[in-house]
């Protein structure tokens, strides 16, 4: 946007900003060759919608490997072979609670948020992805990537006393620490290329400078009451995070597995894309880039906040915002455009899961190698319901994954039984997750 | 349905009314709710969630285990309590139970004096870091362009303590943040005096230039004296720097960088009072309470000074500050960030976009920016200029420049690209918030008007009494093609409000949105929609009929004190960084008495702030003690004089 009398020229902005990328790659990419295990990793992604869906327009009809597939879904029919369709699922720990905003928080930690306006913010579990990262994401040079569309929605929801900070967040790394996204394309590039090839120089400096500020921060902590004290340490938990992980760049031992694609500097995206459908290509790119280049092994994205009013009538024959037409009170002509709005969000992952499949390592396409879930934290947006959500899971993660079928289940099965069997597949094995009551049978091979 | 609000407009107007009207509560009626509801998990060796109930038994329970009283009725209004699987409150009982507790904690807490709150260590949120950045470095370089944004806790703003959590990505970006400002500043001559102020000489080794420079920069960049112990800290990284080859200057950016990502720096942390009795803030921290307040940033070499003479703990001075920062340029930033986030309008441009094809009018760059500056531009004359705050209501000026004049077809001379306070022209229905083009827009759909959102916009925002959600699977309304002719939107909106669950509500909702029906989408003014006249008339269920942006200010004026009780909420919300709790809202109230005293001018919201309690005081160690003479009510229950 652009801003008459803001002190700051943009050009000038865009002078100071972002200056630093001659970094040779190579090194560090060398670096990581040697005698490696030949077999690719397990990449997971998770993809939120928001506002659910049409429900008579999504669950594909028949069951097992003969099935067709809905309205909604029809966009992945040449992928059809590489889908894992689950009816039935919910998710128990977002029942109740007024509102959007219980869904979506607890999509991947299938827990109940604590209901508040900001000072008791608490998840009260880990999001999947996150379990995945803590466990095998120090193979790669970022753990986990957390992307999205818009920044944090302003404000806090008084109407229904949460805080948006909910709305806007699927990804939490423990009880109170939801991650931040990314949401601009240009800067996701240069995460990326920062951390596959820092300078081994600069990362060694920037780690003794963390040391030493580490050093003094810690005296700090004497100073402080118990809750002030658990503030410095998310503090001190990231700050160690980055300084280990500069520590370790350039450490080959750590690294188990060479990428088979070189680093593509010339793909780096712009800033400013022209509208909602490119903002959303470009960071479907940045996941395959940064899975392609083994930078990260899990994603998550948000295709916007919970709530969203985005406007699609870019669309044909769609002239309403997202969420108002979600309460579509069974109105025929708002529900038709409601379901258009859900096709284009999946033509959007069929778009990503395209990308993967031509994308080839060891001549197997990378949507072998991975785990890529669309879904929404309710089914229809009218009733505000979490029965029988609307699920993908696509690629054969790495050959655990029993794709070709659609499998329906007894009406409530958790949906944390599927991220069980995906944490199998991925290699993170867990006894439970949240309230799982085993793996969901089936979905492995 | 029932009513879910905000503890403190029970007292008062009740512009949602209750659903029920109960009798008049009392201690007994609350300990038989209690006994029905509670007390069966809540008591003897192993009360559910070791929450004990009949500790609240005695009228002296009140005063003595506050807390716990605060729990009961924090955890019945969110429905958490009773549990699901156990008989619900009835409405009345509800009710009843809520208001009675908030109402008795409130005027005990009042009688009592003010309690202070502990004021939690904050990071400094993405805006004040851009700000604290510029000026502690004197560079005109957006430090905080790549930080992720921050969300909103407490009253609605995103300096609140409370969300200010961290994620690693911002520990990459603000290593990286600050090195890029320093490289920036460091080739500007006019920026590298600011913070490399000395360089070696034939009299000073590196070492010793170095030293007065990290001297000067540290308690700056810390916003307080710093000890030797901390200036060698740093000083050992310039001197690492310096050992493997880097020039002095590259020395000193590193040790800085260091200072930059220390927590001393990134965030604001209190300094501890040993006492066990509540004492006026500590003049350092007192100068950064002012500056991120009034200007989101550190703050100047004026208040340092204040600072080290110990002057800013008195109130005379503590008043002229206030109207030197409001004059100050940096005062933009505050009534920015303030007003955006008060009135939603940051969302516009973001997840609210008015569609580019039905309106490229909007699109146009300088349409665009006046109509988001506006009412920033407008707070911020307000509180220059010391007016009253019920010109947000009603005003007879706002902010334009040449293409928002024709934008909203009002003839005025003499302007340009550049917003600049304007008259509005005789009867103009400008004037005030609710003909401000951003706050219309935001309350719309991208392709159409909603009264809906604009009247739910003006409870919420306004007035400070949002509505509950809809509930859960509304039925179609019927509309077009069950037999009748096509309806307008307001034929459709009175079928809804013939609906018995959605009248509560929408009865109250409708009418204030109808009244702006004048204006389109962008705020263009009109007297037709789709083909046909539009209709401003409304009524609430409470009061007389009124018609048109002028008829609804009226109604506004009618409850100027619900607005001014919930701008001074908010933005004692803002300035304190948290959500307010009961003992806030004896200095809100006396803020407002204070308000309603002298013409609601601007100033006072401010200077009152200031003084206040919550502001000026931090907790001792013994925790729920008052500040002395700080009572706002009498312990018979009337105002003090």
């Amino acid at each position: 946007m652009k801003e008459a009398w803001f002190p700051i020229s943009r050009r000038r902005l865009l002078r100071g900003a972002g200056a630093a990328l001659g970094l040779p790659w190579l090194e560090a990419m060398q670096a990581r060759a040697a005698a490696l295990p030949s077999k690719p990793p397990v990449r997971m992604a998770a993809l939120y919608m928001p506002n659910g869906v049409h429900p008579e327009m999504w669950t594909p009809e028949g069951e097992g490997r003969d099935f067709k597939l809905s309205p909604t879904l029809e966009p992945l029919a040449p992928l059809k072979d590489d889908l894992f369709l689950a009816t039935h699922l919910w998710n128990q720990g977002s029942r109740g609670g007024e509102g959007h905003y219980v869904k979506i928080s607890g999509f991947l930690t299938c827990t109940t948020v604590t209901k508040t306006l900001g000072v008791d913010l608490n998840c009260n579990g880990i999001s999947m992805d996150q379990v995945a990262a803590q466990r095998l994401g120090r193979h790669t040079p970022l753990p986990s990537l957390e992307l999205g569309i818009h920044p944090v929605t302003t404000g806090v929801d008084k109407n229904v006393g949460y805080t948006r900070v909910y709305g806007s967040h699927i990804a939490w790394a423990g009880p109170t620490n939801p991650l931040a996204r990314e949401i601009n394309p240009r800067l996701v590039f240069e995460r990326l290329f920062r951390a596959q090839g820092p300078q081994a120089d600069t990362a060694k400096q920037d780690a003794l400078l963390l040391d030493r500020v580490l050093d003094g921060a810690r005296d700090l902590r004497g100073q402080l009451g118990s809750t002030d004290q658990r503030r410095l340490d998310e503090y001190l938990s990231v700050v160690r995070s980055l300084e280990q992980r500069l520590e370790r760049a350039g450490k080959p031992e750590e690294i188990d597995w060479k990428p088979r694609a070189a680093w593509k500097p010339d793909v780096r995206p712009t800033d400013t894309p022209k509208d909602h459908a490119e903002h959303v290509r470009l960071m479907m790119d940045m996941i395959a880039l940064a899975f392609e280049t083994d930078t990260t092994r899990i994603a998550t994205f948000m295709f916007s906040n919970e709530v969203s009013n985005q406007n699609f009538a870019f669309l044909p024959g769609v002239s309403e915002a997202h969420h108002s037409l979600s309460h579509h009170e069974n109105n025929p002509d708002k529900m038709r455009q409601y379901q258009l709005i859900n096709r284009w969000h999946i033509e959007q992952y069929a778009y990503l899961l395209n990308k993967l499949k031509s994308i080839r390592e060891d001549g197997v396409p990378v949507l072998d190698n991975s785990m890529i879930l669309f879904g929404s934290g309710l089914r229809d947006g009218n009733k505000h319901d979490p029965h029988n959500l609307p699920l993908v899971l696509a690629g054969k993660g790495g050959g655990r994954i029993a794709t070709g079928q659609h499998r329906v289940y007894s009406p409530d099965t958790p949906l944390a039984n599927l991220y069980v069997s995906m944490l199998d597949a991925f290699g993170a094995p867990v006894e439970r997750f949240a309230d799982s009551t085993g793996p969901l049978p089936g979905a492995l091979a | 349905m029932r009513q879910r609000q905000p503890y403190w407009i029970l007292g008062g107007v009740l512009l949602v009314s209750a659903a029920c009207a109960a009798q008049e509560p009392d201690f007994a009626g609350v300990q038989k709710i209690l006994r029905q509801n509670c007390l069966a998990c809540h008591q003897g060796k192993a009360p559910s969630g070791s929450f004990d109930v009949s500790k609240l038994r005695t009228e002296d329970s009140l005063t003595s285990e506050a807390r716990r009283w605060n729990r009961v009725v924090a955890r019945v209004r969110n429905g958490e309590m009773p549990p699901k699987n156990v008989k619900a409150l009835t409405d009345a009982d509800h009710e009843h139970l809520t208001t009675w507790i908030e109402s008795t904690l409130r005027h005990r807490a009042c009688a009592d004096g003010i309690t202070p709150a502990p004021g939690p260590i904050r990071r400094l949120n993405r805006n004040e870091y851009a700000s604290t950045v510029r000026d502690l470095l004197n560079v005109h370089f957006n430090a905080a362009r790549d930080l992720p944004a921050d969300g909103a806790g407490g009253e609605g703003f995103d300096n609140a303590a409370e969300t200010l959590f961290l994620s690693p990505i911002h520990a990459e970006k603000y290593l990286e943040a600050a090195k890029q400002a320093l490289d920036y500043g460091v080739r500007d001559p006019r920026s590298r005096a600011a913070f490399i102020t000395q360089g070696p000489s034939d009299k000073l080794t590196p070492e010793q230039a170095a030293e007065q420079v990290v001297s000067g920069f540290l308690p700056r960049a810390f916003r307080r004296p710093v000890t030797k112990g901390e200036v060698d800290r740093y000083l050992g990284l310039f001197r690492t720097a310096l050992a493997r080859g880097e020039s002095y200057d590259g020395a000193l950016l590193f040790a800085m960088q260091g200072v930059m990502v220390s927590p001393n720096f990134l965030f604001r942390l209190p300094f501890p009072n040993p006492s066990a009795q509540p004492r006026l803030a500590e003049s350092y921290e007192m100068a950064s309470r002012l500056s991120y307040f009034l200007w989101g940033s550190m703050p100047d070499q004026a208040l340092f000074d204040l600072a080290a003479a110990g002057k800013l703990q008195d109130p005379v001075m503590l008043k002229q500050q206030v109207g030197r920062m409001l004059r100050d340029v940096k005062a933009r930033d505050f009534a920015e960030r303030f007003v955006e986030q008060w009135l939603g309008t940051r969302e516009l441009g973001r997840d609210i976009k008015p569609d580019a094809q039905l309106f490229p009018a909007y699109y146009d760059e300088e349409v665009q920016s006046a109509i988001r500056y506006e009412p920033i531009l407008f707070f911020q004359e307000i509180l220059a200029e010391n007016l009253p705050l019920l010109n947000l209501i009603d005003s007879n000026f706002t902010i334009l420049t040449n293409k928002l004049a024709r934008h909203y077809e009002i003839k005025v001379d003499k302007l340009s690209q550049q917003p600049k306070r304007a008259d509005l022209p005789e009867n103009s229905h400008r004037g005030g918030l609710t003909g401000m083009a951003a706050v219309l827009a935001v309350s719309s759909y991208p392709r159409r008007t909603s009264p809906v959102l604009r009247g739910k916009w003006i409870l919420d925002s306004l007035l400070g009494t949002p509505p509950p959600p809809p509930p859960p699977n509304v039925p179609e309304l019927k509309t077009e093609n069950d037999g009748g002719p096509a309806r307008t939107l307001r034929e459709h909106l009175e079928l809804h409000r013939a609906n018995p669950v959605c009248a509560g509500c929408h009865s109250r909702i409708d009418p204030l949105g109808f009244s702006l029906e004048n204006y389109d989408v962008v705020g263009r003014w009109r007297t037709q929609d789709a083909g046909k006249p539009v209709d401003t008339r409304g009524q609430l269920p409470d009061g007389p009929t009124f018609e048109g942006p002028a008829g609804l200010k009226s109604v506004l004026m009618t409850r100027k004190d619900l607005f001014v009780r919930n701008l001074t909420t908010k933005l004692l919300g803002y300035a304190l960084g948290r959500g307010l709790g009961v003992e806030d809202s004896c200095a809100v109230d006396a803020i407002v008495a204070k308000l309603k005293e002298n013409e609601y001018r601007s100033h006072i919201l401010i200077e009152e702030i200031i003084l206040s309690v919550p502001f000026r005081y931090q907790p001792g160690t013994q925790a729920g003690l008052a500040v002395e003479g700080s009572a706002t009510v009498t312990a018979s229950g009337g105002q003090k004089p």
